[in-house]
């Protein structure tokens, strides 16, 4: 997934050289300049090249103390802290993990991460037999669509994967559930990324309920209630310009499509032939609460909406913004 | 160990942005606050301890040293604390040292930030680079590049204590219930980042998922620039000073500290996930020192960098068990600022938990927000007349620095007292 020829930063990493006046809280004229702080490394890898150059070769290593047993993965150090410093052995670990307690999603991610969100990392368990151990910061992918609350949880089980092209860094490796994977992946060593579709996950199964179907007529009216305002909100058009999506949503209730397109929004009660991508949810009612000012980004951060991926999460933000835009601009019309 | 008390404090006004001031400036002003508030020169002061978290916020390696001339303590010792978000604790400690050893009489304990001219280019705003200059605070090798940040490293925590003690900080209703009481605290802060904001349970619960289940938008800290100060002086030194102000020394009765693993694990000494051991042993060691209990205490100002790692701080220092912090709000162990008077110490059973606004709402200038805490802690010590507070520090990845000081109300030397530093 990485090229050895990306460069650590890119060219939106940069300002123009400039002073400029920015407004206070208290009266006056007051200056910022633009500036950095950009320091380049050839970091030393030192005693850690051992636990990088196991990965480039598709390997887990450890550090295993005798005395007391302890493995420490990632092999951080060669003496045991806790045994005065006594030399620690390598050992090869499995590729199997559990994992350690549930994990953090990251939807607000630092700027070097931005286009990575949302993302999942979180602590493997990798050494179980031994009586002490570290805990391994891992990046935890899944293939089911983008990650959610309720699929790493604390004791779920993990998968080591490699990526195809490997560099010697910890983003060389990541982990998914065992239970994901079809029965002859799972003792396959080492398991490459390439051996796993990620791109195209299956849309859960959503089983018809006649019960929500009013939900979902309710929905509809209120989105396409909302989509009528959008010709008289600037705000809301300006939200949308240059933008066109044809996104397919599979409900309990029924199907239906929103179609983005000349600063507009169209809503069709039946599903897109060929949609750019489609979401799912069991409850209609998730988009009744998006045009009452609730947020289709909080659903899929709740896991009640089910997104294939991370260009389908990067139009939610845009979505969300509509009501609210039609709300201020009928409040400026009064 | 000598005597050491607390003679003075003064703190800046908490923004979000200071555009009208350098961190120069804004050091300054907590400066001459401080000293303004115990009614003393530059010259009594015998040395000085910066709290400064990071340099790339300040954008200076050595920040504190063109401090130096511009706060008067030109010629004298000073050192400089960086202990990520326990900074402002680990800070105060030092001078404490100072005085307790008998190197000095009179020490001076300055902490800010310059935090948000940091500026992310891609997306026009400062949070994303603010964020990433937090998470230059992970190893190279492994951390950091996974993109781990602040937020996720507290709410980890959380999750893994969710994971041992459910039904406890999970359930919003009561994280809201307590953004709304430190809310109404805040709006008593004249210098709080927030004062004039009114938060609701109900608005904290319709606001924006940061990390679900345990991090919504309204209840994690801010990012604020300002700066703290704080006099710490010996026994001797604190009573003539005592007599100058008409303000009661305060005395450190008890300092605690602890500093976890930086690696999680299983067993020996590596960091649990479930818990913030650092929290527990800072506290324990500061009432060893102190000869008190948490039971003794009614007033704590701890480092709230998000509601639910709050409510496990108030459970690591023995105020609530563990699993059942929500006794802050179920039980009403957290005092509730309506019913008490300006001057009214909380009852019996109950504890004042920041009546500054903590980091959510009064500010949280990382390398000062602890003595920002003092600075509130004396405040409310002086005019409710409550003989014992707690302040609290917790930092660095996964929070596995913590920091925790015992301070006791001394003795009214008879005139008006107002431990009101920096209002002016």
């Amino acid at each position: 997934m990485s090229s050895e020829r990306e460069s650590i930063l890119s060219n939106v990493w940069n300002l123009p050289r400039e002073v400029s006046e920015v407004a206070g809280k208290d009266p006056g004229t007051w200056l910022q300049f633009n500036t950095h702080m950009v320091t380049f490394y050839q970091q030393t890898y030192g005693e850690l090249s051992r636990f990088f150059l196991a990965l480039k070769s598709c390997r887990l290593i450890g550090s295993h103390c005798k005395k007391c047993q302890q493995v420490m993965v990632p092999a951080a150090t060669w003496h045991c802290p806790n045994c005065n410093f006594a030399e620690m052995e390598e050992i090869e670990l499995p590729h199997r993990g559990v994992l350690a307690a549930r994990a953090p999603i990251t939807i607000f991610p630092s700027a070097s991460f931005i286009d990575e969100a949302p993302f999942c990392r979180g602590y493997v368990d990798v050494a179980t037999d031994a009586p002490i151990a570290s805990f391994l910061p891992s990046r935890l992918m899944t293939t089911t669509g983008l990650p959610r609350p309720g699929i790493f949880v604390k004791g779920t089980e993990l998968k080591l994967v490699f990526e195809d092209q490997r560099m010697g860094r910890i983003r060389d490796i990541f982990w998914v559930p065992v239970k994901e994977l079809p029965s002859h992946l799972v003792d396959k060593k080492p398991l490459f990324a390439s051996d796993l579709n990620f791109s195209s996950p299956p849309m859960p199964a959503i089983a018809r309920d006649p019960a929500l179907e009013g939900a979902l007529r309710k929905a509809i009216e209120a989105m396409r209630s909302m989509a009528e305002q959008i010709p008289r909100s600037p705000r809301a058009q300006k939200d949308l310009a240059g933008r066109t999506h044809t996104i397919s949503v599979r409900t309990a209730g029924g199907e239906l499509t929103l179609i983005v397109a000349g600063s507009g929004l169209r809503i069709e009660d039946e599903p897109a032939k060929s949609p750019d991508f489609a979401m799912a949810t069991r409850d209609p009612a998730v988009f009744t609460r998006w045009v009452g000012d609730g947020s289709l980004t909080d659903a899929a951060v709740e896991g009640t909406l089910w997104l294939p991926h991370r260009a389908a999460f990067a139009v939610l933000p845009i979505l969300d913004r509509l009501p609210r835009s039609i709300r201020r601009d009928v409040r400026d019309r009064k | 160990m000598n005597k050491v008390a607390i003679v003075g404090a003064g703190i800046t006004e908490c923004r979000g942005r200071w555009v009208e001031a350098t961190y120069w400036e804004l050091f300054q002003q907590a400066t001459r606050r401080t000293l303004e508030d115990a009614k003393m020169t530059a010259d009594e002061v015998d040395s000085v301890v910066y709290g400064i978290y990071n340099d790339i916020f300040e954008h200076q390696a050595i920040p504190e040293s063109t401090l130096t001339g511009l706060i008067g303590m030109a010629n004298k010792p000073g050192v400089r604390i960086t202990t990520g978000g326990a900074t402002g604790l680990y800070a105060m400690r030092a001078a404490i040292q100072e005085v307790a050893a008998g190197m000095a009489d009179c020490v001076l304990c300055i902490g800010g930030e310059k935090a948000t001219d940091c500026f992310d280019p891609q997306s026009r705003t400062a949070t994303p680079m603010v964020i990433d200059t937090i998470a230059k605070s992970w190893d190279p090798f492994f951390e950091y590049p996974l993109g781990a940040t602040a937020s996720d490293s507290y709410m980890q925590l959380c999750m893994g204590y969710d994971d041992e003690y459910p039904g406890d900080i999970g359930d919003s209703l009561v994280r809201a219930k307590i953004i709304e009481m430190l809310c109404r605290q805040g709006n008593k802060n004249p210098f709080g980042q927030r004062r004039d904001e009114k938060v609701t349970a109900e608005q904290v619960l319709a606001s924006r998922w940061i990390i679900a289940p345990f991090l919504r938008l309204l209840e994690a800290c801010m990012y604020t620039e300002g700066a703290a100060g704080v006099l710490f002086a010996s026994e001797k030194k604190a009573r003539e000073i005592s007599e100058r102000t008409g303000v009661p020394p305060i005395w450190v009765k008890g300092v605690g500290a602890a500093n976890e693993s930086y690696s999680p694990g299983r067993g020996g000494n590596y960091k649990p996930l479930s818990r913030i051991v650092s929290d527990h042993l800072a506290a324990e060691r500061a009432y060893a020192m102190a000869g008190v209990r948490p039971s003794d205490i009614q007033l704590v100002e701890l480092h709230d960098a998000f509601v639910a790692q709050l409510m496990i701080t108030m459970g690591e220092m023995g105020f609530v068990p563990l699993g059942r912090t929500r006794n802050l709000v179920d039980e009403g162990v957290m005092a509730d600022i309506r019913e008490l008077r300006d001057d009214q110490p909380p009852p019996r059973g109950k504890v004042l938990i920041n009546p500054s606004g903590g980091l959510i709402f009064g500010g949280h200038f990382v390398g000062g927000s602890n003595m920002f805490s003092m600075w509130s802690a004396r405040r409310e010590m002086v005019r409710r007349q409550i003989p014992l507070a707690l302040i609290h520090g917790t930092g660095a990845i996964n929070a596995v620095y913590g920091g925790a000081i015992v301070i006791e109300l001394g003795d009214d030397p008879g005139k008006s007292p107002t431990g009101d530093g920096g209002a002016q």
